[in-house]
């Protein structure tokens, strides 16, 4: 008999074209649209683009040994490739920089860079930054001279006032220290961006609520004319609502995992490595979802279309305050609200599969996993309690499935 | 007996939906529930299958007391609700196999029932649609096929005829006919007059939550103070003529109108033969006659001073 029930239940389920779409189909064009706009800011490598920049050349400029050392060092083909130099006239320089070739042109004054002491000298152009707008190439290019010079002011500083400090100046020159120690919990690097695939994972988690709700209606006599029919049957209720639940969990879980494929291999997006726990986020997930839309179907006696209302509102609200639509969203809830993260399915689906990426220990995954469990618990026993009523005060049934009937 | 409702009260709300209705259905019978929209006849169907709350009273299916977990009841009852339910995203034959699958678990009897109920509808040909690709009235065949697929012997059909084209109208009562003569019970609620008169072997009549009458059609007829009218078109009478036609036996009233002689009997049989030897015997020459039986709309009628259908 259970089988029996399973395998319609199956059936009805997998040939609802309409919730099929919205739990399978949309998920998939939300990621793909989230793929172009910002699928670049989630790939494991980031292109870095030398910045193309022009040096006049000039007597100065072939004077200034240390300068043509840090830039032809900058401008060495390899991994640290900082600049793209190129050595032109005044002219040509000029010419690249207004057609966009280049993004700045350097250039050192007649006198060099002379005595930078004061600041007067240096910054009256002994060493000169033309750029023809601005950008963060340019910043580059600004700050890469802003070093230079405070160094070599540094240097001049030391040698005039106290040449005798100058063992040792120049290796400590080329270190850099930092006053402040980096605790890394991973050697994952964390990317914002992810965190709208993953919450959008949790959305489709949260749209198999659908599924649940549409079992809830086709069971319940005052809810359905199937689910009168269903209820005069010599079949115990509690087997017929497990079968369909485990009919839509089934569902449900391959949906996900069609998305989940389809972000992995297809957008490249990355859950770390433990496909094991990914799998089991995902199912746990879906039982959240069902369970959702199970305890929305039974939560009050409206018509079918005020609860597919309520479950389209509240499932929107998850996913915005998980992080769908702004991804500062789940940091500006956790800080100020941040109950709302433990009680936010979709905020715990996403935090799983972020945590699975970020952390080496799988605390947080687990207190997500379990939040979700008991969650999904709570969902279920109010369900329960809802549907194990025998009789009903009345049947004034709302059932969309009849309406779409041309009786 | 196989259903005995006692004493049942039902309220929604202020309305009283069902007042201290009793009603009796006995094995092998075609008991009709007439009564106008509203009377209480599907309130008192969901009661019998434990679908409802009740507020008083009892109801016994096959002489045990109706719950909803009185699974070995419920097996023996196959229900023909007043709206189709079916699903839609299932074809004709996986619907019927389907709800007999929650009667009936031996997939081969089960089989066997399945193509039967088919057969029996109507609907082999049409076995691969799905529901929204049938009009009204094979819906409603398919409705009755998943209601009555696992042979119950006790069938409760709630108005299966609504909205129905003639052609499957006739076809799903010849149909109800057939599955009493195999030895089913039946309880058929409707307001079409007709149908149940044609149908039932015996009627209760409700209206407002109570029984107003019951018995067959003939005792209920009898019930009321009114036998056939006869209409005959006639181009001259005279008044002593109207006045002898009077003093006919059964004759309650006569009038003569418009080359129109309207005649009511109280009762009697050979009322037409008696008024049209007289005629003869006058030398009356007529033209057509109609003669009309009472109707269980005129026992309403008679019994609330409202029309079935108000």
């Amino acid at each position: 008999m259970a089988m029996h029930v399973f395998k319609y239940r199956m059936k009805c389920l997998l040939r609802d074209r309409e919730t099929v779409f919205w739990t399978m189909v949309f998920p998939l064009l939300l990621a793909t649209m989230f793929h172009f706009a910002f699928g670049h800011l989630v790939g494991d490598t980031v292109s870095f683009e030398p910045v193309k920049v022009a040096v006049v050349d000039s007597p100065a400029y072939q004077n200034e040994v240390f300068l043509k050392e840090m830039l032809g060092a900058l401008s060495a083909p390899g991994d640290g490739q900082v600049l793209d130099l190129t050595i032109a006239d005044e002219t040509e320089a000029q010419r690249l920089l207004s057609e966009g070739e280049v993004v700045g042109v350097i250039t050192v004054g007649e006198d060099g860079l002379g005595s930078p002491v004061g600041g007067e000298g240096a910054r009256s152009g002994s060493v000169r930054l033309t750029v023809a707008q601005s950008g963060l190439n340019q910043s580059i290019l600004k700050a890469i001279l802003d070093d230079y010079l405070h160094s070599y002011a540094t240097v001049y500083s030391i040698v005039s006032q106290n040449p005798t400090a100058l063992g040792g100046l120049i290796e400590r020159l080329y270190s850099r220290s930092s006053y402040t120690r980096q605790v890394s919990y991973s050697e994952a690097v964390p990317k914002p961006m992810l965190s709208a695939f993953y919450a959008l994972v949790a959305m489709a988690c949260m749209y198999t609520s659908f599924w649940g709700m549409r079992n809830t209606i086709d069971v319940q006599a005052d809810l359905s004319y199937q689910g009168a029919r269903r209820s005069v049957a010599p079949t115990h209720k509690l087997a017929v609502v497990l079968c369909d639940f485990a009919a839509a969990l089934l569902i449900s879980l391959g949906e996900i995992l069609v998305l989940l494929a389809y972000l992995v291999f297809a957008l490249k997006v990355n859950f770390g490595d433990q496909i094991g726990f990914v799998v089991l986020t995902c199912l746990v997930g879906c039982v959240a979802g069902v369970s959702f839309g199970t305890f929305v179907g039974t939560l009050f006696r409206r018509s079918v279309g005020a609860k597919i209302g309520a479950l389209i509102g509240a499932t929107m609200a998850m996913s915005f305050l998980a992080g769908l639509m702004v991804v500062d969203m789940k940091h500006w809830v956790a800080r100020n609200a941040p109950v709302l993260t433990y009680i936010n399915p979709a905020a715990l689906i996403s935090d799983a599969f972020y945590s699975l990426y970020v952390y080496d220990n799988l605390n947080r995954f687990f207190v997500n996993i379990g939040l979700l469990l008991a969650i999904s618990a709570a969902f279920c026993f109010v369900s329960y309690l809802q549907l194990r009523r025998e009789r009903y005060a009345s049947l004034r049934l709302t059932s969309r499935s009849y309406v779409r009937l041309r009786v | 007996m196989l259903i005995r409702v006692k004493n049942l009260v039902k309220r929604y709300g202020d309305l009283l939906a069902l007042d201290h209705f009793n009603l009796e259905v006995r094995e092998g019978e075609i008991l009709g529930l007439l009564g106008p929209n509203g009377s209480g006849k599907t309130t008192t169907i969901n009661c019998i299958l434990a679908l409802l709350k009740y507020d008083k009273g009892s109801v016994e299916v096959f002489g045990k007391p109706m719950t909803p977990d009185a699974y070995e009841s419920k097996r023996n009852i196959g229900v023909v609700m007043q709206n189709v339910a079916v699903f839609l995203e299932l074809t004709v034959e996986e619907n019927i196999d389907y709800f007999c699958g929650m009667y009936v678990e031996d997939v081969k009897t089960r089989r066997a029932l399945v193509e039967e109920a088919i057969e029996f509808v109507g609907l082999s040909e049409y076995r691969r649609f799905r529901p929204n690709k049938l009009s009204g009235g094979l819906l409603r065949r398919l409705n009755i096929a998943c209601g009555i697929a696992h042979k119950p012997k006790l069938i409760i059909l709630d108005e299966p005829t609504v909205a129905v084209d003639p052609q499957s109208r006739n076809k799903i009562l010849e149909g109800i006919r057939e599955l009493n003569r195999n030895g089913a019970t039946v309880v058929y609620t409707s307001h079409y007059m007709e149908e149940v008169e044609q149908l039932c072997s015996r009627i209760v009549i409700m209206d407002k939550g109570k029984t107003l009458a019951s018995g067959t059609k003939e005792e209920l007829k009898a019930m009321i103070n009114r036998g056939e009218i006869i209409t005959v078109e006639l181009y001259f009478l005279e008044p002593d003529d109207l006045a002898h036609i009077r003093q006919l036996p059964h004759v309650a009233d006569a009038q003569y109108s418009a080359n129109r002689l309207t005649v009511r009997y109280d009762n009697g049989q050979h009322n037409l033969l008696t008024l049209l030897d007289y005629l003869k015997s006058r030398g009356l020459s007529f033209e057509r006659v109609y003669s009309e039986q009472p109707t269980l709309n005129d026992v309403f009628l008679e019994i609330t001073g409202r029309q079935l259908r108000d």
